[in-house]
């Protein structure tokens, strides 16, 4: 089951700000929602354990992030692929790129897909588009709010 | 389904106490969600706390123009509730329309409001009366209750007592059911009062529960089918699965609303 999200950040930081963002580690970390760990394997992998709750559903999965298409500073692919046990698999990626926005400001835009299988996919099939939805949109908001201006002025989406 | 520690208790305290001394635990009501979750495996809380059995949770009480419902009430007592019924039949309408008999009988209107699933019925109903939810630490506004899919305001020890709201003039409740599990593809809840009209709808948005201004600004000039000649919400924000696409929802809403306000005159 899978499908596509699209959206757009305007992020009060210039270019190279975000760009170096985008390939925190701890930034992604905070970003990631559900993410317990992420764990540097090489300047492009991570190892990740994302816990996710859904209304009655709570299911943890162990996987991998990978940065691919690495075009400094403007986009990149940022892609996830975890096991939660008997819950199923998730997956998704996201083209990610970025734009200024005069000096100061910049354009971030993004097409993500999600896939997810197994008992998950079977039970959750018709909240799994809005879910999917949330989650990336929490994410860039999230980035969006840190890579702005710090935890103090993040507000609530 | 997982091994999990059951535990029973008679009082809202003792509810509470067990679930904060649990390393991962759930307060279980009816359980309609709840283990059938558990039974996929999609769920291991390692203790369940059962709130069967807390007589402060139960019962429906109509005073001075208010409606009590206690949060341990089962669908079917809402539903089969004669003074209820005389004072706010809609509310009944709509819990006799919830699931199928097994889950009307065993499923609870505190549960149902706290998993918040973005197409129960309960949350319409719940918003469209500005019903207070009263907790074990506070009460609440349904206002503010309702976060997003599966979102409530509701703290992780915190426990639903009870649900209240001040009788309205009219009400009246239309869904459009799966057919097979019931849950509202798209249901309405319309209630008028003296100083205006509210309309919720459930099953149609993708962050859930949801107030329709443009319907409510157009009824509370008249309160009649005519007002919503035309009346449409964009089918963005609406959710699209295998059930149902989000134009196909969007009509829904529309068509929903007009029964509820023909309901509510009925």
């Amino acid at each position: 089951m899978a499908m596509t999200i699209e959206g757009e950040e305007r992020i009060e930081a210039p270019v190279e700000t975000v760009w170096r963002a985008l390939n925190d580690p701890d930034v992604l970390k905070e970003c990631i929602p559900g993410c317990e760990s992420l764990e540097k394997k090489s300047d492009t992998e991570f190892a990740a354990t994302v816990s996710l709750k859904i209304g009655p559903i709570k299911a943890r999965f162990k996987g991998e992030v990978e940065l691919t298409n690495l075009n400094p500073p403007h986009s990149y692919t940022i892609s996830g692929e975890g096991k939660g046990g008997v819950a199923g698999f998730a997956k998704g990626s996201a083209n990610v790129m970025l734009k200024a926005d005069g000096p100061d400001a910049t354009i971030l835009s993004y097409e993500a897909s999600a896939d997810v299988g197994g008992k998950m996919a079977q039970l959750g099939g018709r909240l799994i588009q809005s879910t999917s939805k949330k989650l990336a949109g929490q994410f860039f908001s999230d980035f969006n709010a840190k890579v702005s201006g710090g935890e103090e002025t993040r507000q609530e989406a | 389904m997982y091994q999990t520690n059951y535990h029973r208790a008679s009082s809202i305290d003792e509810a509470t106490a067990i679930l904060a001394g649990a390393e991962d635990g759930k307060f279980v009501a009816g359980g309609q969600t709840l283990i059938p979750t558990m039974k996929q495996r999609l769920a291991a809380p390692s203790d369940l706390v059962d709130l069967r059995h807390i007589g402060d949770l139960k019962g429906v009480s109509v005073e001075n123009g208010e409606v009590r419902i206690g949060a341990g009430a089962t669908h079917a007592e809402v539903a089969g509730d004669s003074t209820l019924g005389t004072v706010s039949p809609a509310i009944c309408h709509l819990a006799a329309h919830i699931g199928d008999p097994h889950v009307r009988h065993m499923g609870t209107i505190g549960g149902s409001i706290a998993n918040n699933d973005p197409a129960a019925d309960y949350p319409a109903a719940m918003l469209a009366l500005s019903a207070t939810v009263h907790t074990s630490k506070r009460d609440i506004a349904a206002d503010d209750f309702f976060v997003g899919l599966f979102e409530t305001a509701l703290e992780e020890d915190e426990l639903i007592t009870a649900v209240s709201f001040t009788i309205p003039e009219k009400a009246g409740y239309a869904k459009f059911p799966n057919p097979a599990s019931r849950y509202a593809l798209a249901g309405v809840f319309v209630v008028k009062r003296p100083d205006g009209v509210r309309v919720a709808v459930t099953g149609a948005g993708e962050d859930g529960v949801f107030r329709v201004a443009p319907f409510e600004d157009a009824l509370s000039d008249t309160f009649d089918v005519s007002a919503l000649e035309g009346a449409a919400v964009p089918a963005d924000g609406l959710m699209s699965d295998i059930h149902a696409s989000a134009e196909y929802r969007a009509n829904l809403v529309a068509v929903m609303a007009k029964r509820a306000v023909e309901a509510a005159n009925g």
